[in-house]
């Protein structure tokens, strides 16, 4: 148990899920403003770029649901970045067929991403965005959960469904790849 | 630029920058990314990239929870599956033993065919029932009777009927004549029959 900025010692995250299974719903708020922001990160990060809001609720509303499965092999973190990961394969898939028989609108293009990039003031992020588009979905995937959230190998092999060595050679060849775009813009 | 060659250094780049490291290998890590350039632009990369992860949305926290179904533990998937079983089993227990009884029945009625229906001289009459536990040339039960009139004065063609509703009143005196020489009939009077009132007696 580490210590909370106030000084009293931070329960953790069994402890909080031991707590919400017992009738506390105040544990199920630290437990969502302890990993919101985390999975909001993830998800913008891996490219989604509406809905983001809905894709975290949705999230932990599975995760909550089946809570009794979590048995605390991994991390919660790692566990509920699993769960957010299939959300958006299946959002994916699902936009996938729309796009296949909607016909393309006008106003498709004005969307949520175009006023999230007027809110990035800085030319670096936006070149670190495109940079991260160059890479491929898995790649990305890796990068930025060992880069911006700072996940070991073995935890990201739990998310993206691979192997600790897999994640390592996604990792290295993303790196190179975000290397070379930035040097190049 | 050189290539960076000691690639778990380059692998744990990520982890110094989380403050993941232990002390001693931070200094470890710490100590080469200071004499190696490669490493020194890839530490730069990644901390533009993270610090770069700012345009996710703010979370409603309270939002998000209130959506979040009060808990439920999870009944075990077993305890039914095993109910299910045991219902099918008691089922087929049930089934095996009417229909193995049946057939015991059967097979005992058909192998002993000890008892016949007496016929029954007025409809009103208490019906009287053969009862022996020798073979008797009498009673043959067979499992789908038919009714005959006797064909000769010989007891056996007459013990072939089942039902004496269909004897002729030659028939049945002979038939009675006949039961008087039964060798197998008891020797005390059959059982009573009780008839059931419509609750008249009580």
């Amino acid at each position: 148990m580490t210590p909370s900025p106030e000084g009293r010692p931070e329960e953790t995250d069994m402890e909080l899920i031991d707590r919400w299974k017992a009738g506390d719903s105040r544990a199920a708020t630290r437990l969502v403003g302890r990993h919101s922001q985390a999975l909001a990160r993830f998800a913008a990060s891996a490219g989604e770029r509406e809905g983001i809001e809905e894709l975290v609720q949705d999230t932990f509303i599975r995760a909550f649901a089946s809570l009794d499965s979590f048995r605390g092999a991994s991390t919660l973190r790692t566990w509920l970045f699993t769960i957010e990961r299939r959300l958006m394969l299946d959002r994916r898939r699902a936009e996938r067929r729309s796009r296949e028989t909607v016909p393309v609108q006008e106003t498709d293009h004005v969307s949520e991403y175009g006023a999230l990039d007027s809110l990035i003031a800085e030319e670096a992020q936006e070149r670190v965005r495109k940079s991260l588009d160059a890479l491929s979905p898995t790649q990305r995937e890796v990068f930025t959960l060992r880069v911006q959230q700072g996940l070991s190998y073995k935890e990201i092999a739990e998310v993206v469904g691979s192997t600790e060595g897999a994640a390592r050679v996604h990792y290295h060849n993303a790196i190179q790849t975000v290397k070379e775009f930035l040097r190049d813009e | 630029m050189n290539k960076c060659t000691v690639s778990d250094i380059q692998e744990l780049l990520p982890d110094l920058l989380h403050g993941a490291l232990a002390e001693a290998e931070k200094v470890r890590v710490e100590a080469h990314v200071a004499t190696c350039e490669s490493c020194q632009e890839d530490l730069d990369v990644l901390r533009t990239v993270k610090s770069a992860a700012v345009f996710a949305p703010s979370i409603d926290v309270d939002r998000v929870v209130r959506q979040i179904p009060p808990y439920r533990a999870i009944v075990p998937v077993e305890a039914p599956a095993r109910t299910r079983v045991a219902s099918w089993l008691v089922a087929a227990t049930l089934a095996l033993f009417v229909v193995g009884g049946g057939s015991v029945l059967m097979t005992r009625q058909n192998s002993s065919g000890t008892s016949v229906k007496a016929p029954a001289v007025d409809s009103g009459a208490p019906v009287a029932t053969a009862q022996s536990s020798a073979p008797s040339r009498v009673a043959v039960a067979t499992p789908n009777p038919r009714i005959t009139e006797p064909a000769s004065s010989h007891p056996h063609a007459l013990a072939l009927a089942a039902e004496a509703d269909g004897l002729s009143d030659r028939g049945l005196v002979q038939l009675m004549n006949d039961m008087d020489t039964f060798d197998a009939l008891p020797g005390s009077e059959p059982d009573p029959v009780i008839s059931v009132d419509s609750g008249d007696s009580l």
